[in-house]
């Protein structure tokens, strides 16, 4: 016989993966609008609220249940991990919502991207750590999310080898200020993305595990 | 927290004539702290209880094997005196059960009075002095002459737990403290408990999985007699290793 809780918990669960695949979805609007010099920043703007309004709907939801139900064990794991990856997810919106708005503040900048061979290898990665820990979360698979820690150590890599690369470039430029900020956002939802590994390594195993 | 050994049963089984209610228990009691023992019906929790002060011997057809140790000492030695070990192993039951007929003041003194306690100031001290550790002193202080039973349920388990007090236990048992009483009261038993556990070990019998996680600092899953889980509370209340344990305290079944 399923528990009431049980009715409530799926209810959750649907609306975290719905904004698993708006916040992937995004990313992936603002990315392409910054790789092909389109002004994205309204359709991403407006799925950024998305995200917003259902992190705040997930988080009335869960204080409900644990109002009304004293969860506790794998019950009570998987509501605070949900709380925390809404939390990520809505991040994940709100920086690909800052990228967006970072490239119409330099007006367009066409093939930007591209002024620094590397800026491709890190929207790739970053997009691939999005979408893994997304998948990682609708299969709760522990090894996926363990493995975002590698991936982000890469982000790492890249970003502050971009940073050396523009503390030795001899000009600035309007291109290389603007992937400067947008590697800084890249490199926080990475972060985000391990926040997310962590949590489902929680609701996996039961162990706390820092991906970072 | 202190965590030395105030109880402990070793290979413990109890039969209730040919029916086995517990199986093989070594559980260690740890001083001056809460233990809860959870689990559903029948699983052998109020018996392992009984066993600790020597109730379950009181019930006919019912033995024991195994050992129960009260400060490294078997409590079922021919040598020791039974009435002895419940004086130091204090028992409070589910339902308060304050004798009838007598006053609030000889509810609590009842057990020093059979114990050869005469009346006077020291008694009146000892009486004082409990019903305060019991949280009640203030409320009835006026009214220790009126009948034990004249008071709310929740002030006569108060009275039952003050009277368990005045005899200067060690350990003190609880079978199901709450499940007769309203929230407010269940409250202030919890907060009690918590208040006991500076003086006294104690250990809690109860149905309520939230009870046993606010109330204690370690907890003990039984089930089908058999002691299944044993661990601090907070850890085995977020991530059990068993997976018994797991789907009862989830209610997956129960």
């Amino acid at each position: 016989m399923s528990r009431l809780l049980d009715t409530g918990l799926e209810q959750l669960t649907v609306m975290v993966y719905k904004m698993g695949e708006i916040a992937e979805k995004t990313v992936g609007i603002s990315l392409n609008g910054f790789m092909h010099g389109k002004d994205t920043t309204q359709e991403v703007k407006g799925l950024s609220e998305v995200l917003l309004a259902l992190t705040v709907e997930i988080e009335e939801k869960a204080f409900a249940l644990i109002a009304k139900y004293q969860p506790v064990a794998s019950d009570l794991r998987i509501i605070n991990s949900y709380m925390k990856i809404a939390y990520d997810f809505e991040r994940y919106g709100r920086y690909a919502w800052d990228i967006s708005l970072t490239h119409k503040r330099f007006s367009k900048l066409e093939n930007c991207a591209l002024a620094w061979g590397p800026m491709k290898q890190l929207m790739k990665k970053v997009t691939l750590m999005v979408s893994k820990s997304t998948k990682a979360l609708k299969n709760l698979d522990a090894e996926v999310a363990k493995s975002l820690a590698e991936d982000e150590n890469k982000v790492d890599e890249l970003f502050f080898k971009y940073l050396d690369h523009l503390a030795e470039s001899p000009t600035q430029t309007k291109c290389a200020l603007c992937n400067l900020l947008v590697a800084r956002f890249l490199e926080r939802i990475a972060d985000h993305t391990t926040y997310v590994g962590e949590a489902i390594i929680y609701i996996a195993t039961g162990k706390k595990a820092a991906l970072r | 927290m202190d965590t030395t050994e105030k109880m402990k049963t070793e290979n413990l089984n109890a039969w209730f004539g040919p029916k086995q209610a517990l199986k093989e228990i070594t559980l260690s009691i740890k001083a001056n702290v809460v233990t809860a023992i959870i689990g559903p019906s029948g699983c052998g929790k109020s018996t392992f209880i009984r066993t600790l002060n020597r109730m379950h011997e009181l019930v006919p057809e019912a033995r024991i094997s195994g050992q129960v140790l009260l400060d490294g000492q078997n409590i079922y030695a021919d040598e020791v005196d039974p009435v002895q070990i419940r004086r130091r192993v204090g028992m409070v039951f589910q339902k308060p059960n304050p004798f009838p007929t007598m006053s609030i003041y000889d509810n609590v003194a009842a057990g020093l009075k059979l114990a050869g306690a005469k009346k006077g100031q020291a008694l009146d001290e000892i009486v004082q002095k409990s019903l305060q550790q019991a949280t009640l002193w203030d409320e009835v202080k006026d009214d220790l002459r009126k009948p034990g039973t004249s008071i709310s349920g929740g002030q006569q388990q108060r009275l039952c737990i003050a009277r368990a007090l005045a005899v200067n236990p060690e350990v003190i048992l609880m079978d199901e403290p709450c499940s007769a009483l309203d929230p407010i009261a269940t409250a202030k038993i919890e907060t009690l408990i918590r208040q006991l556990a500076e003086n006294y070990t104690v250990v809690i019998v109860t149905h309520n999985m939230q009870q046993a996680a606010r109330v204690s600092d370690f907890t003990a899953f039984f089930y089908l007699g058999k002691l299944i889980e044993y661990g601090e509370t907070n850890a085995l209340f977020e991530n059990p290793k068993s997976e018994l344990t797991e789907k009862y305290i989830t209610g997956k079944f129960g």
